[in-house]
């Protein structure tokens, strides 16, 4: 297990930290943080576990406030801190 | 060894601590009912190091499954991290193998979002990487640990716990949102991370998102910027 998880997290970076990337190579590289963290967030709130689309309320409630909150101020503490809070209320409510 | 570096990067890692003391107690306690000893829950935490994989291996070895098929599933969950390493080698252009060696071993969602929050930190910085990096590793073995010697402490899924590391995520994301045009590929990467996890098994639909949703971020930007201002200092001179 410790191998399989090793090698994907290695080789690539191994591989291309000593050679010159095209231009374009570079540019779509620098989409990945943004892409990969649209696809572990959106799921998230929007799919079961299994694949289905169905809303996660609770999730989905707290992340509204989240979204604004990170969008004006970049905090990641109180990012964590508000949608813990939220979260917990919520679910007493819901 | 720079200090001040490394004790930048321990300080960046606190919020990601919060999150994966209770996720590891939780693994520890699961991990305790499958049979494995605490020795062997911290030993798993100090080699794999792997959130998803771990929880998977688990529920296959309750399952009653064969290794093959846990180091299989193992490999293939994990290839998502091939994507953050190439993106991570923009960053490390003047380091010995040994280096990236070390910060690969220790490469996870978590650790590498909050690295490419401000990029600027990490570049050809190892030593600031790794202190985010360790101390992250250190609360991971910590979690999971106390979860195998002691069972959950706190219950894992009260006072907003599961919600900590999503909040992480969600602003980690809006960090990345730079230009307009990155709003849209959030929606684009949104959605079709949706439709690749229902229609595909496994963790498939985070690499193929990414392939998609880069592709058509590239294609955005050379047509509303036709001549791209080369490098932007982004990746260093390389060699």
């Amino acid at each position: 297990m410790a191998l399989v998880t090793f090698l994907p997290r290695f080789f690539p970076i191994a591989f291309l930290n000593r050679r010159v990337l095209p231009e374009k190579v570079k540019k779509g590289l620098e989409y990945f943080p943004i892409s990969i963290l649209s696809a572990i967030v959106f799921p998230m709130l929007f799919s079961n576990g299994g694949g289905k689309i169905e809303i996660q309320p609770q999730y989905l409630i707290a992340a509204i406030p989240v979204f604004l909150f990170a969008w004006k101020v970049k905090s990641l503490w109180g990012s964590v801190i508000l949608g813990m809070v939220l979260y917990w209320g919520l679910g007493f409510v819901l | 060894m720079d200090n001040h570096q490394f004790r930048a990067g321990v300080k960046a890692a606190l919020p990601i601590v919060l999150g994966y003391i209770p996720v590891g107690m939780a693994f520890g306690v699961l991990a305790r009912q499958a049979g494995l000893t605490p020795i062997e829950v911290g030993l798993m935490s100090l080699l794999v190091y792997a959130g998803a994989s771990q929880f998977l291996a688990i529920e296959m070895i309750l399952k009653g499954m064969a290794w093959s098929p846990i180091i299989f599933a193992t490999f293939f969950i994990n290839l998502r991290h091939s994507l953050m390493s190439s993106t991570l080698s923009l960053y490390f252009n003047r380091n010995r193998l040994r280096t990236l060696g070390l910060l690969s071993a220790e490469l996870t969602d978590e650790s590498f979002a909050v690295a490419m929050s401000n990029t600027s930190k990490i570049e050809n910085r190892p030593v600031y990487l790794f202190g985010l990096q360790i101390t992250s590793h250190v609360a991971w073995i910590t979690g999971s640990v106390a979860g195998a010697l002691f069972g959950g402490l706190i219950d894992h899924k009260s006072y907003g716990i599961p919600f900590a590391l999503p909040a992480l995520f969600i602003c980690l994301l809006l960090i990345q949102i730079k230009k307009i045009h990155h709003l849209l590929i959030m929606v684009i990467a949104g959605i079709s991370s949706l439709f690749f996890k229902w229609a595909l098994p496994g963790n498939w639909y985070i690499v193929l998102t990414a392939l998609l949703a880069s592709g058509i971020g590239m294609a955005i930007e050379t047509k509303l910027f036709p001549s791209p201002s080369m490098g932007e200092g982004k990746g260093g001179g390389g060699k």
